[in-house]
């Protein structure tokens, strides 16, 4: 690629990564970060990797990571919890889905140097040995899955619906469940389950 | 007609078919059996490709050209080999050679961490040199357009075929439609992106591939790469999906190897989402100028066709047309079309949603000329009833279901703006087994493992090598442990036109039958009987007729002293067979203010032959009419017409149906124990979308004849109905 086209090709995703944190609102480049640096405001990390903590299903992950590494690609790269899946790495399908302090989030698109101190919940973090939490029990149970790329974060998304809201109305957890995305064509039973397991009822997590 | 014929493939088994025929009361078979890996998959246990690890492990990245059509004049590697954490560049294309399409790979790097791989994959100097190129069917059509290569021409005469006497049809028809319609490119989008890991050991090599083929990715790999294919383990445990995408190792598959080799060093390859839409394979496009004709009393007399399509950087784009209906005198000429985009491949029953849609337009508007019910004018003019030909009793039946009399005719005369409609729509598939082997080892403490050298593509391929061994040895399913997804497993085919259930299920039928043999044979001393006096079911061996003497399965195994029960075997003829039909039907409201379509219920009617495993079957045809929504209602690659560059390569504007776009769906599965094994993969997602767009037209009084069915036109159509009529 010629010099002209790497400037061009900036896209959202290494427009986060090479802003990293606190860089958000002037930086356009890694040179960028650099000046923002030398200027005042919030304290710039990086581009270098930093040490960075997090508290992952109750447990300490310490890592070294540029301030650039997603919490997804943290977890699924530098901690081995694969069970979340990069899928559009953009914030659009839900696959990443994890709960961070009682919420989604699109892990794809939170820098895991923003979410230290919080408490990240991801799918791993469900089960307790070889017992199914009851919406991965539910999702077995009516088949809510194929190939299950998309399943860790649909579980995601409908264990943090019934936390919310234990017990949805079909609309309510269909809006639950509209930001994840799955190919195979689960939908039906997937809304299924999700209803399956607020009968047999979640506690808060 | 010809599709019809091909397919029908009679069960007519061997002289062994008598000896491993189905049992006539199945436990299991036909029942809603629980995916067996589900647990792995819902607490994120199941490794992917995509999550494999290995100690050591480095990432590539691949340089693609930006340009639809350029000459590649220099690549410079030297920065990129120089960034930090850089441990091996290669160059893919060579100097002088042309990319055809934007996303064509043209150099790789490899970097201690993924995000390092992507700052050395921007510092890869690539020099081109752009040339002319086309952005679309009409542009590539059009006299004296640029050519998409340098050395081949746009267009290319593909399947032509003539049955009958045009002249003579056209001669009978009362009515003739005259029209063309088409059907847009769509990408695969599996959620896990085409991808590998590779790992060698000496001139070993080891890979995890995102594959539907193991076996046929580890012979292209050894093929490429000048290795002995005995020297390739490709393994695939779990996998995103494929839709007919991913058979090969691919640039991507081989330049992770090479990676790998250079760096000594496993590598993770996989693709991001803008590679995956770009360069992993789409469906063709579909376009046809159709003249057809049709007697005062219904029946089809004439079709001629004029089709085209483009399957992007030279590949074909034929479909059958035209589908299903029979028309005695016909004529159909077809031309592939290539463009500078990303090239075509396998997507969920190729060809047939194409010329479904294509076909089934058509006979609405046909059907509306002779003032006939379209369940009815398909009813007289579809094939005659046979077990690979159901579609005349489907209609009868699904019309009664869904409740077609209430179906009002063209143009939903209510007042306001939501209009409701109804349509419906037929199709057919192959499917049918093939070669495929398994092993099996009875130890005895009395476990058992199959080994077979498939896949499961999400189909629930791992639970059917189970349940068809349990079955057999009259255990449950979870005292089988099935082993597939690995090249070190005795061969299997590629998972492609729904051939998986009927070639694996017969093999692991044929393959138990031999190990129960064999166990029985050590048994039957024991129980003072000969083995072919002996049953094994409910968990025991026991003799014919007395289930009192006899033992439990564990005890039983016993008898093997200290060498397990091992045993090979392969796919039958007798136990699988070939040809499924389908019908569905479709009720949706159209907003005739905004456009919008939405769809209130679709009823689909499917036989697979013998059903495997009930609940899986059905997770298969929700799949496949969900598909044909997207199809329908929402996805379409865009290209942009100047720059040839694809606008929405991401999953933000490359739609998708979410929770709240999906309908109620029916399903009817007709268990046809007697035809053997068939699949069901493919077919239940080609006649959705023909539904949908036959209930938007009778909802509107517009005929839309192009997919998909975006807002703007459903207005266009309604627009030129109010200046005149479409019909």
């Amino acid at each position: 690629m010629s010099a002209k086209d790497e400037r061009i090709n900036v896209s959202r995703r290494d427009f986060l990564k090479s802003a990293g944190v606190g860089g958000l609102a002037t930086a356009v480049s890694a040179a960028a970060v650099h000046e923002t640096e030398a200027q005042t405001g919030p304290t710039a990390v990086g581009p270098g990797e930093v040490p960075v903590t997090l508290l992952v299903n109750g447990k300490r992950v310490d890592l070294k990571i540029e301030p650039r590494v997603t919490l997804l690609d943290a977890l699924r790269t530098r901690a081995d919890l694969t069970g979340n899946k990069r899928v559009c790495d953009r914030g659009s399908c839900g696959a990443c889905t994890m709960i961070v302090d009682g919420r989604t989030v699109y892990s794809c698109s939170t820098l895991a140097i923003d979410v230290q101190g919080k408490q990240i919940r991801t799918v791993e973090g469900l089960s307790t040995g070889n017992t199914l939490h009851p919406v991965q029990q539910a999702f077995c149970d009516v088949d809510a899955l194929m190939c299950g790329f998309c399943t860790p974060g649909f579980v995601m998304a409908a264990t943090a619906l019934l936390e919310t809201t234990p017990n949805p109305t079909p609309e309510e957890a269909r809006k639950g469940l509209d930001g994840n995305i799955c190919r195979c064509g689960t939908f039906v039973r997937i809304m299924e389950a999700t209803m399956k397991a607020a009968a047999t009822g979640v506690r808060r997590g | 007609m010809q599709q019809v014929r091909d397919r029908d493939i009679p069960l007519t088994g061997t002289a062994d078919a008598g000896k491993y025929a189905w049992p006539e009361q199945p436990s299991l078979l036909g029942t809603p059996v629980k995916r067996l890996d589900g647990p792995d998959k819902v607490t994120g246990r199941a490794r992917y490709t995509y999550d494999i690890n290995r100690p050591g492990m480095i990432y590539g990245k691949i340089v693609r050209s930006p340009y639809p059509h350029a000459r590649i004049t220099s690549i410079d590697l030297s920065a990129a080999q120089n960034a930090p954490g850089v441990k091996a560049v290669v160059a893919w294309k060579e100097q002088g050679a042309e990319a055809f399409y934007q996303g064509d790979p043209v150099a790789a790097v490899a970097a201690d961490t993924e995000e390092r791989a992507m700052d050395a994959a921007r510092l890869v100097r690539v020099r081109y040199e752009p040339l002319p190129h086309v952005a679309s069917e009409s542009q590539a059509m059009a006299a004296g357009a640029p050519q998409w290569s340098t050395s081949q021409a746009n267009t290319r005469a593909g399947a032509r075929q003539e049955t009958g006497d045009l002249d003579a049809g056209f001669k009978q028809a009362a009515h003739i439609v005259e029209a063309t319609y088409s059907t847009h490119v769509i990408t695969h989008v599996c959620l896990e992106t085409h991808g590998a890991v590779c790992e060698w050991d000496g001139d070993k090599l080891t890979a995890w591939v995102s594959t539907q083929g193991v076996n046929q990715c580890a012979q292209a790999f050894a093929q490429a790469l000048g290795i002995p294919q005995s020297n390739v383990r490709v393994i695939t445990q779990y996998m995103g999906g494929g839709f007919g995408s991913k058979f090969a190792p691919d640039a991507q598959g081989l330049i992770c190897a090479k990676l790998a080799k250079l760096a000594n060093a496993p590598v993770k390859l996989m693709l991001d989402r803008k590679e995956e839409h770009l360069d992993t394979g789409n469906r063709p496009s579909a376009f046809a100028k159709v003249r057809a004709g049709v007697s005062a009393d219904g029946q089809l007399t004439a079709f001629d066709g004029q089709s085209w399509g483009t399957g992007g950087a030279g590949q074909g784009s034929n479909f059958p047309l035209p589908y299903l209906y029979q028309f005695p005198n016909r004529k159909r000429v077809h031309t592939d079309v290539y463009i500078n985009a990303g090239t075509q491949r396998a997507m969920r029953a190729p060809g047939h949603p194409q010329g479904c849609f294509l076909t089934e337009i058509l006979m609405d508007e046909l059907a509306d000329r002779v003032k006939m019910d379209p369940v009815e004018f398909r009813i007289k003019n579809a094939p005659k009833l046979a077990p690979n030909a159901m579609w005349i009793e489907y209609f009868q039946r699904g019309a009664k279901q869904f409740g077609w009399d209430k179906r009002h005719p063209t143009g939903d005369s209510t007042p306001g703006p939501i209009k409701t409609g109804m349509g419906v729509s037929a199709h057919l598939w192959g499917g049918g087994g093939r070669d495929s082997r398994a092993h099996i080892d009875i130890n005895p403490d009395g476990s058992v493992v199959v080994k077979c050298g498939t896949q499961d593509i999400g189909t629930g391929t791992r639970t059917i090598v189970a349940m068809v061994a349990a079955e057999t040895f009259g255990l449950p399913v979870s005292a089988v442990k099935p082993e597939i997804g690995d090249t070190v497993y005795p061969f299997s085919g590629g998972s492609g036109g729904s051939t998986t259930a009927a070639s694996v299920s017969p093999a692991i039928r044929v393959t138990s039958v031999n190990a129960l043999n064999a166990l029985f044979a050590k048994v039957a001393p024991a129980l003072n009987t000969t083995p072919e006096n002996l049953v094994a079911e409910g968990g025991r061996v026991h003799v014919k007729g007395d289930a009192s003497k006899g033992l439990t399965w564990k005890d039983a195994c016993k008898h093997l002293g200290t060498e397990p029960v091992s045993v090979d075997g392969a796919w039958q003829a007798g136990l699988s067979s070939s040809g499924t039909s389908g019908v569905q039907f479709a009720e949706v409201t159209v907003d005739i203010e905004t456009g919008i379509v939405r769809i209130k219920r679709i009823l689909a009617m499917q036989d697979c032959g013998l059903v495997v495993d009930k609940l899986t079957a059905e997770s298969q045809i929700y799949g496949g009419v969900i598909a044909a929504i997207n199809f329908a209602l929402y996805e379409d690659r865009i290209l942009d017409r100047v720059t040839a560059q694809m606008v929405n390569p991401n999953m933000e504007w490359y739609l998708l149906a979410g929770m709240s776009d999906i309908p109620k769906i029916d399903i009817v599965l007709n268990n046809m124990p007697e035809r053997g094994v068939i699949g069901i993969g493919e077919p239940p997602t080609v006649s959705t979308a023909s539904a949908i767009a036959n209930a938007v037209r009778n909802a509107t009084g517009a005929t839309i004849r192009s997919l998909p069915l975006h807002p703007h036109k459903v207005l266009a159509a309604l627009e030129q109905q109010r200046a005149g009529g479409t019909l």
